[in-house]
């Protein structure tokens, strides 16, 4: 009987753990890959700006982002800012990141923008 | 027979090593250069230990620079990535006082050790000699060059070149292509050609991954012509005299 209680609290342990490691490996990620353009907090003011000739997205922009589905911010990350119609100043990321990190990186963005959607559960496709 | 084999391999592979142990050159990297390079590899495989690391690796520095160039820079060390090596540490979020009125626009700025001269070694011609010439025997990585062969039959000119690094690549976003003139994130460009051999630019641009698992330069899946196009750009750009507008 321990023995069974012991094994749900393990794996109730997992579940709530894992999404906060995914949460920081994607904060991470965003942080060493992103943040050089996009800005430390995502408002699109990173470092390099000043020499860019198209400015970074903003993922801080609610109603911009709003009108982007998870697909689309997926293949802007994977194959660059050329495969979503945007600047090739966006690199295609493919190559560095896992499709899992893909992913979470997508759901990093997502809290940026939309964090009260988040909540209300909305279907960003 | 499978002895004498294995015997034979690891001569081979410790030889250099032992050639090299008693050298100057060897002795300087291991007691002043080691505490802050690697100078064994492998390369940092996780976000985690990237984000330690503390200067350039070191470890394949013969498939990688130009000798002259190192014998020169160790005697006179300068900056090669304006953001640092590491620029996690080096970039501060955007202040609430910043002047907007050049850029009508905030951004993150670089602050701290960055913002002064460069600390490092300063050696003198006959050690920098030395250091270099044990440095130019660390080549584990001559497999990813020998599959490279620069074409300088290419046809490519300043602007031409220019063009592939602003407009077509994007490396003008981190990368300087004259002082000042570019991102901060990135390794200078204007001295590259003269710094790096043409064979590590090509191998390097094509995929930096295979050098650096973690490193966030992105493969930027340049077309083989013009991969050829942008290293012979790079070779021409670093013969132009930077200092003379100054």
């Amino acid at each position: 009987m321990r023995l069974i209680k012991l094994f749900f609290a393990v794996a109730a342990l997992a579940f709530i753990t894992t999404p906060a490691i995914q949460a920081e490996e994607a904060y991470l990620n965003y942080k060493s890959y992103c943040m050089q353009c996009h800005g430390m907090h995502g408002k699109g003011d990173g470092v390099n700006v000043p020499a860019m000739n198209v400015l970074p997205r903003d993922h801080n922009d609610n109603k911009y982002m709003m009108t982007r589905t998870n697909t689309e911010i997926y293949n802007a990350i994977k194959f660059g800012g050329q495969s979503v119609n945007k600047s090739i100043k966006m690199p295609a990321w493919g190559d560095t990141f896992t499709e899992e990190e893909l992913h979470q990186l997508v759901g990093h963005i997502r809290t940026l923008c939309c964090e009260s959607e988040i909540i209300r559960g909305v279907n960003f496709k | 027979m499978n002895r004498f084999i294995l015997v034979a391999l690891l001569a081979l592979t410790v030889s250099p090593a032992l050639v090299s142990a008693g050298d100057t050159g060897t002795d300087i990297l291991e007691n002043s250069c080691s505490s802050c390079h690697d100078l064994k590899g492998p390369a940092p495989q996780t976000i985690h230990a990237l984000w330690k690391r503390d200067a350039p690796d070191l470890f394949y520095a013969g498939n990688k620079f130009q000798r002259e160039w190192l014998i020169e820079w160790l005697q006179k060390p300068v900056r090669i990535r304006p953001a640092g090596v590491n620029y996690l540490r080096t970039i501060n979020s955007t202040p609430i006082n910043q002047d907007v009125s050049k850029k009508g626009r905030k951004y993150d700025v670089l602050w701290g050790e960055v913002l002064k001269p460069l600390k490092h070694v300063t050696l003198n011609k006959d050690n920098a000699e030395a250091v270099a010439d044990a440095l130019m025997q660390l080549t584990p990585n001559n497999d990813l060059t020998a599959e490279m062969a620069l074409d300088d039959a290419q046809d490519v000119d300043l602007d031409s070149g220019e063009l592939l690094i602003d407009k077509v690549y994007g490396c003008l976003s981190c990368h300087q292509i004259e002082p000042g003139y570019g991102g901060y994130t990135g390794a200078e460009l204007y001295t590259a050609g003269k710094r790096l051999q043409a064979e590590y630019m090509l191998s390097y641009i094509k995929r930096p991954k295979n050098w650096d698992p973690k490193i966030w330069m992105p493969n930027g899946n340049v077309k083989p012509d013009d991969l050829q196009k942008i290293a012979n750009y790079l070779i021409l750009l670093s013969k132009e005299d930077f200092n003379a507008s100054n």
